[in-house]
C-alpha cells in the first residue's frame, strides 16, 4: 500500500500543473491580500482574512480538477492496465488514489493558512488581532473553524467528483458535475430552502449537506437548513462514504 | 515440467455476446508460448483475463498454482505484462517510468540494464510525449521486465518496432527463455513468432484451434519436394504419369508422403536424361499452417 501511495505521489510530483496549481493558489491569495491592503473598503481586510483572501474558493476548484485527473488520466493514457495486473488488488489502487488526494488537499489547505497568517502579520498587523473575541471564539479560532467545516464540505463534492470520474473514466464529465453541483448549491439554495420548508424530509439531500460551513459561521442558518451542526457533520461524512463506496464498488467491477 | 499457467474451462461474454467459449490450456515453465488467430479472435481478452484485468462468466486461471480473478490477483507479483499498446504518462519521461514501476534495492541497476538491451538510452531522459510508436511500444516491453518476472505477457509486442529492434527483441526474449522466464505472447507478425516459440496456441471465434509444438504444427502442413532440373516441363508430365501429386505453379514440387521413397523419382529423372540442377524439401511455415488450421477450423460463432 505504501508502494502505491508513493507511486501516485511520484506522479503527482512530475506533473507541471501541481506547481502551478501551488503558485497560482498562492498568487491569488497574496493578490487578494494586496488589494484589501490598498482598498479596504472594497475589501474589507478582516472579512477577507475570514476567508482565507479567497483562498478556500479557488482550493475548491483547483482540487476538483485535481481529483478527477488523477482518477480519469488511468484511464485516458490507458496506464490503468499497468496499475491493475500488479499483486495489489483493485481497493488498494483506488484507496491510494484517495488518499493521495486528501493529503494534496490538506497540503492546499496548509499553504492557505500559512499565507493567509504571513498576509495578517506583514500587511495587517495593526488593523485587527487574531486573539480578540468575535462573538464566543476568538478570530484564528474562528478562521480555523471555518477552514474545518470547509474542508468537510470540500470533500462532500471531491467524493462526488471521484465517485464521477471513476464512473465515466473522464476527467471532462466529472469536474464539469462537480463545478456545476458546486454553483448549483448555491443558485438553487433559496429554492432548496424553500422545499424542505414544505417537506422536511428533503433536509437530508445531499446540497443542504453543503451549508455546512454557512451554518458554522453563521448559526441563524439553521432556520433554512432544519440540522443542526452536528447532523450536518455527519450528513457530509455519511455522504463521503456513500459515494467513495459506490466509486469503490464501480472500480472493482471495471473491466479494462 | 510444472505449469506456471492453467487455464481452465473459461467462458466469457461481453453482454449478450459470447467471446471466449470453454478455453483451457496450460503453459509449461520457461516455454515461449505463441497466441496466434484471427483479429477478434480473443487473443487480448484471454490475455487480459489472466492478468486479472477483466472478470470471465465461469472457469478458472491459476498462475503458479493460485487463482487469479479480477479482484484476487497475489500470484501475480512476479509478472510482468504489455497489453494492446503501451500505457504511457505523457508529462514523465521513460526513466521515470521505469522508476516509478521498478521495485526492490537494485532498481537502478536493472533499469540501466533494460535501458541498455533495447538500445532506449539515446532518449530514456526526455518526456514521453516527444515518443515515436517504436519508442513508446520499447518503453511498453521494457516496463514488463524491468522487475525481471517469473512471467511474461506480452501482446503484439513488435508493434511498430523496426527490423533491428525486433532482432533485438527476440534475442530478449530468447535470453529470458533460458534463464528459465516464460513467455507467453502473440504477434501477427508469424514470421518473427516462428523463430521465437516452441508451442503455438491457435484461437479462433473465442475458442482453442490446436495447442501443440511448434513442430507438430509446422509437421501438420503440407511438405513438398522441390526438384529444379534442365527440362522441368517434361520432368512433370513424367511423374505425373507415374502417379505422383504436384503443386500447381511451373516448378516441379511434388507432395511428400509418409511412405515416399526418393530413389524411385530420382530414377525417373536419370532415365529419361534430365539433368538434376538443384533438390530441396519445402515445410510450410507457420503462416501457411496457420491459415491450412484456420481454413479446416469448422468453429462456428
Amino acid at each position: 500500500m505504501l508502494t502505491l501511495i508513493h507511486q501516485e505521489t511520484f506522479k503527482l510530483m512530475h506533473k507541471k500543473s501541481t506547481y502551478f496549481v501551488s503558485l497560482f493558489l498562492a498568487g491569488m491569495i497574496i493578490l487578494f491580500g494586496v488589494l484589501a491592503k490598498l482598498y479596504p473598503n472594497s475589501f474589507d481586510p478582516k472579512s477577507m482574512f475570514n476567508i482565507n483572501f479567497t483562498g478556500i474558493e479557488w482550493i475548491t476548484f483547483l482540487m476538483i480538477a485535481a481529483s478527477a485527473s488523477i482518477v480519469a488520466m488511468e484511464f485516458q493514457y490507458g496506464t490503468v492496465k499497468e496499475l491493475l495486473y500488479r499483486k495489489y488488488n483493485r481497493g488498494q489502487v483506488l484507496v491510494s488514489k484517495w488518499i493521495v488526494t486528501f493529503i494534496y488537499s490538506l497540503y492546499m489547505y496548509v499553504l492557505a493558512l500559512v499565507l493567509t497568517l504571513v498576509l495578517k502579520v506583514v500587511l495587517f498587523n495593526h488593523t485587527f488581532e487574531l486573539g480578540k473575541l468575535s462573538g464566543s471564539h476568538t478570530v484564528i479560532e474562528n478562521l480555523l473553524i471555518s477552514m474545518g467545516s470547509q474542508f468537510i464540505g470540500l470533500w462532500l463534492v471531491l467524493s462526488l467528483v471521484l465517485l464521477l470520474a471513476t464512473m465515466f473514466k473522464s476527467s471532462t464529465v466529472a469536474v464539469s458535475a462537480g463545478f456545476i453541483g458546486y454553483f448549483a448549491a448555491n443558485i438553487a439554495a433559496s429554492l432548496m430552502f424553500g422545499l424542505i420548508g414544505k417537506w422536511e424530509w428533503l433536509k437530508w439531500n445531499p446540497l443542504n449537506m453543503l451549508s455546512l460551513s454557512t451554518q458554522v459561521m453563521t448559526p441563524s442558518y439553521r432556520e433554512f437548513t432544519k440540522l443542526t451542526v452536528d447532523q450536518l457533520v455527519m450528513g457530509n461524512l455519511g455522504y463521503i462514504v456513500v459515494f467513495l463506496f459506490l466509486g469503490y464498488l464501480i472500480f472493482k467491477k471495471r473491466n479494462v | 515440467m510444472a505449469n506456471i499457467l492453467e487455464v481452465k474451462h473459461l467462458n466469457k461474454s461481453f453482454g449478450r455476446k459470447p467471446v471466449l467459449h470453454d478455453i483451457s490450456f496450460t503453459v509449461q515453465k520457461g516455454r515461449i508460448v505463441g497466441l496466434v488467430g484471427p483479429n477478434g479472435a480473443g487473443k487480448s481478452t484471454i490475455m487480459k483475463t489472466v492478468l486479472g484485468l477483466t472478470d470471465f462468466s465461469n472457469g478458472e486461471i491459476l498462475v503458479e498454482g493460485q487463482t487469479v480473478t479480477a479482484t484476487k490477483h497475489t500470484s501475480l507479483a512476479y509478472v510482468g505484462a504489455l497489453i494492446e499498446y503501451p500505457g504511457i504518462y505523457p508529462f514523465m519521461s521513460g526513466l521515470d517510468h521505469l522508476k516509478l514501476f521498478a521495485t526492490g534495492d537494485d532498481q537502478n541497476q536493472r533499469i540501466d540494464e533494460v535501458v541498455t538491451e533495447l538500445r532506449m538510452t539515446k532518449y530514456i531522459k526526455r518526456k514521453a510525449k516527444s515518443y515515436s510508436l517504436g519508442m513508446k511500444q520499447k518503453l511498453g516491453i521494457a516496463l514488463a521486465l524491468v522487475n525481471h518476472p517469473n512471467f511474461v505477457v506480452l501482446d503484439e509486442p513488435m508493434n511498430g518496432l523496426d527490423p533491428e529492434s525486433n532482432k533485438d527483441l527476440r534475442n530478449i526474449i530468447t535470453n529470458l527463455a533460458k534463464k528459465g522466464t516464460t513467455i507467453l505472447i502473440s504477434s501477427h507478425i508469424l514470421s518473427e513468432l516462428e523463430k521465437l516459440v516452441n508451442d503455438v496456441l491457435v484461437i479462433d471465434k473465442g475458442r482453442i484451434v490446436s495447442q501443440s509444438s511448434m513442430r507438430n504444427l509446422m509437421n501438420r502442413g503440407k511438405k513438398y519436394l522441390v526438384i529444379k532440373s534442365a527440362d522441368d516441363a517434361k520432368a512433370k508430365n513424367l511423374l505425373m504419369a507415374a502417379g505422383y501429386e504436384l503443386a500447381d505453379g511451373d516448378d516441379v514440387r511434388i507432395l511428400e508422403t509418409d511412405a515416399q521413397k526418393l530413389m524411385p523419382i530420382l530414377k525417373i529423372y536419370v532415365e529419361n536424361d534430365i539433368e538434376i540442377l538443384d533438390i530441396q524439401h519445402q515445410q510450410s511455415d507457420l503462416e501457411t499452417s496457420l491459415l491450412t488450421l484456420l481454413a479446416n477450423d469448422q468453429v462456428t460463432e
